[in-house]
């Protein structure tokens, strides 16, 4: 299932915000802010994609750097959305 | 590096002189015969017209008040005010029209009925970001609210396609009123002056050939704070002076602060000047009795918007 979340998001951060990018363009730890690979209309886009993909809902004070900043953030963040 | 509290204190005879100077070298420089300033009723512009009068006398300097039904009032008001301490000439046109030719408000309206059917153009609306970015760690994202004037106030996330919508539609304002700026300015062989400080231009808080759409900058370099003690010393009217600044764009009176900076002034300029001269992180924790994690935060909110604008800044790319 993490390794399901990991590639379904990595896939969809690369096809929408860095669609001419190398391969591997970001490691799992990045953060998307400070290697500017998401801005704020792009987290939009991401908190609208996984709500609706994984069924969850995310409220305001879940919107933190420490649940959606990095790929690995954001797995760990799903899963237990998932699992409540 | 001495950083300190007062770091951002000016001389301001000098600084009046300097800024002086510049504007009269760019009249010289583009053949042009006086400025043209759009008054908004805020501290920059009222500033600016001040400045402008200082180096060209007031002969050579127009007022264009340019309010539409959503703007405060009150900043005609002070705008008309601060144009009548220094004796310009100035024009009152109600942007309204051209907003409803082009269809502003009517596809503004149109996607914020579908979050808030109920939203009619009785309501007062505004868009904002998280409050207080020292105190929480988040994102910035914009939430929409509505207000119906009696008492029921309603708020949502954005998503990006409504937040675009809306952006887009708000913009047009602003570039309505650079239109107007150029209409006259070239009518009249005189120059549009800038009004953006140093604070918003960093971060981008102008809008592309809208309010950055000017000939001139002559306040580029003053932080905020900067603008206010340059104000008490040309004696920009007080009621200018005492008032929250706020984008005036939205029914829903908002805050600068609230639409877009999320730190105080006080504070804000202080870690800009030290986010820009690399001051290191001790002296900045010592002087302003902040924490590791607070000015991070800070400095990783100004990157982002510095480099999501960059483009506002610079010439659009061209291939010669």
């Amino acid at each position: 299932m993490p390794d399901d979340i990991k590639n379904v998001l990595k896939d969809f951060i690369v096809e929408n915000f860095l669609p001419f990018a190398d391969e591997n363009p970001f490691d799992d730890n990045d953060s998307f802010m400070e290697k500017g690979i998401i801005n704020s209309a792009g987290v939009l886009e991401l908190l609208q994609f996984i709500e609706e993909r994984y069924n969850i809902k995310v409220e305001d004070e879940e919107v933190v750097p420490d649940n959606l900043d990095s790929l690995n953030k954001l797995v760990s963040f799903i899963e237990k959305k998932v699992k409540v | 590096m001495d950083f300190h509290l007062n770091i951002l204190k000016i001389d301001c005879k000098q600084k009046v002189e300097r800024i002086c100077g510049f504007i009269r070298q760019q009249m010289q420089s583009l053949k042009r015969e006086g400025a043209v300033v759009g008054l908004s009723g805020g501290i920059d512009s009222a500033l600016i017209v001040a400045l402008c009068v200082e180096a060209l006398g007031k002969d050579k300097v127009f007022g264009l008040i340019l309010p539409e039904k959503e703007s405060n009032p009150i900043s005609k008001e002070h705008a008309l005010k601060q144009a009548r301490k220094i004796g310009i000439d100035t024009e009152i046109i109600d942007i309204g029209s051209t907003l409803d030719g082009f269809g502003t408000y009517k596809q503004r309206d149109e996607i914020i009925k579908k979050i808030f059917p109920e939203y009619n153009s009785h309501y007062k609306l505004k868009i904002t970001l998280p409050p207080d970015l020292l105190s929480r760690d988040t994102f910035n994202i914009f939430t929409l609210t509505i207000d119906d004037g009696k008492g029921n106030v309603k708020s949502a996330r954005l998503k990006k396609d409504v937040l675009n919508a809306i952006v887009a539609a708000t913009n047009t304002k602003q570039r309505t009123r650079m239109m107007h700026l150029y209409y006259y300015a070239e009518k009249m062989n005189y120059l549009v002056c800038g009004t953006t400080n140093r604070t918003e231009i960093i971060q981008g808080f102008f809008v592309k050939f809208g309010d950055g759409g000017v000939d001139i900058e002559p306040i580029a370099h003053l932080y905020k704070t900067q603008v206010y003690l340059l104000s008490e010393h040309l004696g920009v009217i007080e009621e200018i002076k005492q008032r929250t600044p706020s984008p005036d764009t939205y029914s829903f009176v908002v805050s600068d602060e609230e639409f877009f900076f999320r730190i105080p002034f006080n504070k804000l300029d202080l870690l800009l000047y030290a986010w820009e001269n690399d001051v290191p992180q001790e002296e900045i924790l010592e002087a302003m009795e902040l924490t590791e994690n607070q000015v991070n935060r800070a400095f990783r909110d100004f990157n982002a918007k510095k480099n999501a604008t960059e483009h506002f800044r610079k010439p659009p790319p061209s291939l010669l």
